[in-house]
């Protein structure tokens, strides 16, 4: 080797360290379930960030549902968030907002970027923390019935407009072998989330639910035990079947595409659940069946409502920066060039096309949507009045009991006027607690 | 003198340079996260830094008092105990049984059983709850076998009702006798069972006979669902049975193990002086194995209070927290819902003193009814 090749490869090799020790590492906590269809085009979708940034890498850790939850509120446990971390605007994410442990994306992002999105979405009054902690990537609407409607018409059944036209459905569905409404309610949230809400909304109200909050109704108020008791009716009723209790989240939308029910209910998100994934070219259920076969309706009326046709509807999840990272630095950049990019029209059009969530970016459009996607735009355009997500109202030491408080109406172990006073019970320590 | 000081100051500073790494080791990896356990149990430390972040303080026995007025303390507390008590009167005799059959030959193919039963326990207990929670569940194979049998026996009672005179047109004897052999299922399904079911019936056409018997079976036959899970107590069921099919094995092969050093002749000296099978195995192996009795109870109850993986595997500690554990039930305080550390570590410490009570226990029994090996 002479003296030349000598150099130019030690200076080659200096370049690269330096090259390399300049490099800003950004650790991830993203939530995206690895079974779930578009996967591997989501990752690609992190891929090419990294190649059009190749002075930032990204050390990003995947999960979804129960161990995602746990596994961030171990990173606060330790004083660890992650850099970039997807978070809710409430509910599960509190400790992050109350506790300021991601930044204020406004002044980061600006308002020339955040122009780009629907005002709803920009609005504080709807993040825990009252600042803009995340950027909601859609708006989530967390009761949508979907529904079955070839088995609905092989039956000589019509969809129905109000809870009883739903009750008069069970014998004859029933005699068929099958269940009437699907619900995944192994898991304690579901019921809450996905219909508890919306009947919350639309036999109590969410001012209700502001004045006992502020102390001036209680949940054991007959309001409000009267919206528990329309769970236990739908239970009694056959509507709801008490089995739902064991069918975990993870295996309902296949028996609903096995058409083992009419009805299924969960929040929108589970529409990705049902499209093709690209990379199988597999769908739960076919795009020419979803266009001629399924429908997404409100809930039913329900006897006594006061306010009729809300659903119950929440500020989207997104993704937030961790405060920990210094103001100004090359990590806080870079972890801003990485929000700009995740919310870029070129990423949100990919992920529309996934189907994963309707983009709360305003210049959004693609012809490449399956059926289910329109569908469920045109479920968004039928709803005229929204309400509270409970987890996103209560606190977590509130709606914690409520969710149990569901399962044991569904086992039937408690009564609604008991499951009532545990909630109430909760809220007065809750409220004695800030009152301190 | 002095050479002999040399040599213990040399042998004092080997001693320490060797116990120092290890008991460093100690300190930082086990008794400081005991310590602040306990620490934490007593304060109100509520997420985030640890240091520097909100600054928390040490509030006495608060937690202790929140926990023993929880009831879902004393239902997951409830629950462990019927964990240990199936581990340590369950899987222990059965163990010890099966390695005695084992052991004495009484029954065939030993080293087989001996793989068979052993299986259950190199399986990730994942895996295993996993597979369960299928085999439980209204899809599964039990509930289908059942509502399977469930079906023929109504469907044969439907027949013979269809079939008997009378039973060709919707009469009120037909609508009387479908609600006879129904039960309460038809007060389910209709809120005017009489009237609501004779409308049901009249829907179907003379021809539709053999559409309209499966349909009943479909409305009407018992079903399997998660009843037994409401009830405390019986909804543990599932749990114990999978725990007792789970380790048995385990015990198995440590008491085969230990049987392999009985000397021999003095079983075959007591068969020669009349003794039965039953008084060889109660008077001559079981005391001398009383020691490893001991050691096998004492990992039953650690292991019966940290099971965490299979139960959580299996139900989540659910439904409505009836299935849960004091392990499960900490680790939803401390990483669910509304998350309470001191209250988590408040749990961890009464697992910790609960099994100390046990462990006491069965050295006591030991001592007062054990042999020596």
């Amino acid at each position: 080797m002479n003296k030349k090749t000598f150099f130019t490869l030690l200076f080659a090799v200096v370049f690269s360290l330096c090259a390399y020790s300049q490099k800003t590492t950004l650790t991830v906590l993203d939530y995206i379930d690895a079974t779930a269809p578009g996967y591997a085009e989501v990752q690609s979708v992190w891929q090419r960030f990294m190649v059009d940034n190749p002075d930032i890498e990204i050390v990003k850790e995947d999960l979804s549902n129960e161990p995602f939850h746990q596994k961030l509120a171990a990173y606060v446990a330790a004083g660890t968030v992650p850099d970039v971390v997807y978070m809710y605007p409430s509910g599960r994410s509190t400790i992050l907002h109350d506790q300021k442990l991601v930044k204020d994306l406004e002044p980061l992002l600006g308002k020339e970027y955040l122009s780009a999105f629907i005002p709803a979405v920009l609005d504080t009054a709807g993040q825990k923390g009252g600042y803009l902690a995340e950027l909601p990537q859609s708006i989530c609407y967390s009761t949508v019935v979907y529904v079955n409607t070839k088995l609905l018409s092989d039956l000589r059944l019509k969809v129905p407009k109000t809870y009883k036209e739903l009750r008069a459905m069970v014998p004859r569905l029933k005699a068929k072998g099958i269940r009437p409404v699907l619900m995944a309610n192994k898991d304690d949230w579901v019921m809450q989330s996905c219909l508890f809400s919306t009947i919350v909304g639309r036999m109590v109200g969410d001012d209700w639910i502001d004045r006992a909050l502020a102390g001036k109704v209680k949940f054991t108020d007959k309001e409000f035990v009267k919206a528990l008791e329309f769970v236990q009716t739908m239970y009694k009723d056959g509507v709801l079947g008490r089995d739902t209790i064991q069918i975990s989240y993870g295996e309902a939308p296949a028996l609903f595409a096995a058409g083992k029910a009419a009805f299924f209910i969960d929040g929108d998100w589970r529409q990705n659940s049902f499209l093709t994934d690209p990379k199988s070219g597999v769908a739960l259920i076919d795009p020419a069946k979803q266009e001629t076969d399924f429908q997404f309706i409100n809930f039913p009326a329900i006897p006594g409502e006061k306010n009729p046709g809300a659903v119950s509807a929440i500020l989207g999840c997104g993704y937030g920066i961790s405060a920990s990272i210094p103001a100004g630095s090359a990590k806080e950049k870079a972890a801003v060039r990485l929000v700009k990019y995740l919310y870029s029209r070129e990423v949100q059009t990919t992920i529309l096309e996934l189907g994963r969530y309707i983009t709360s970016r305003k210049d959004v459009t693609s012809d490449a949507l399956e059926p289910f996607i329109p569908k469920m735009k045109a479920y968004y355009a039928s709803t005229s009045k929204t309400c509270y997500v409970l987890d996103g109202a209560l606190d977590t030491s509130v709606y914690t009991p409520l969710n149990l408080g569901l399962q044991e109406i569904g086992l039937g172990t408690k009564t609604p006027e008991q499951v009532a006073r545990t909630v109430q019970d909760a809220l007065d320590l809750w409220l004695a607690a800030h009152k301190k | 003198m002095i050479r002999r000081n040399r040599k213990g100051a040399e042998g004092r500073r080997a001693y320490r340079s060797m116990v120092l790494p290890p008991f460093l080791i100690y300190i930082f990896v086990t008794a400081f996260p005991i310590a602040l356990a306990v620490i934490l149990s007593l304060s109100n430390y509520n997420g985030g830094k640890m240091f520097g972040g909100e600054p928390w303080k040490i509030v006495g026995f608060e937690q202790y008092g929140k926990l023993f007025a929880d009831p879902y303390f004393w239902n997951a507390l409830r629950n462990n105990i019927y964990i240990v008590l199936i581990s340590v009167f369950g899987q222990l005799p059965l163990g010890f049984l099966l390695a005695y059959l084992i052991y004495r030959k009484i029954v065939k193919f030993g080293g087989f059983w001996q793989g068979i039963l052993y299986v259950p326990a190199i399986i990730s207990v994942i895996v295993i709850g996993i597979m369960w929670s299928i085999i439980f569940s209204p899809y599964g194979p039990i509930a289908d076998a059942v509502n399977r049998v469930y079906s023929s026996a109504y469907s044969a009672k439907v027949s013979a009702l269809l079939r008997s005179p009378g039973g060709e047109g919707v009469t009120d004897e037909l609508v009387d006798g479908i609600i006879d052999i129904s039960g309460s299922t038809v007060g389910d399904i209709f809120s005017d069972p009489r009237a609501d079911l004779k409308d049901f019936l009249q829907s179907y056409e003379p021809e539709d006979l053999p559409m309209l018997k499966e349909d009943l079976v479909n409305l009407f036959a018992h079903k399997w669902n998660a009843d037994f899970l409401s009830k405390p107590g019986v909804a543990m069921i599932p749990i114990l049975f999978v725990t007792l099919w789970c380790w048995t094995g385990v015990y198995l092969i440590i008491f085969h193990a230990n049987m392999q050093k009985i000397d021999t002749q003095i079983i075959d000296a007591a068969r020669i002086d009349g003794a039965t099978e039953m008084q060889v195995m109660g008077r001559i192996v079981l005391p001398s194995l009383s020691g490893t009795l001991l050691n096998a109870a004492i990992l039953c109850i650690s292991g019966s209070l940290s099971g965490f993986a299979l139960i959580l595997a299996m139900t989540g500690g659910g439904p409505a927290r009836v299935t849960q554990v004091l392990s499960i039930y900490m680790y939803d305080t401390a990483f669910m819902g509304a998350a309470n550390y001191p209250l988590a570590n408040a749990i961890a410490m009464m697992i910790v003193l609960f099994s100390l009570v046990l462990i006491l226990i069965t050295f006591g029994v030991e001592k007062a009814f054990g042999g020596k090996e």
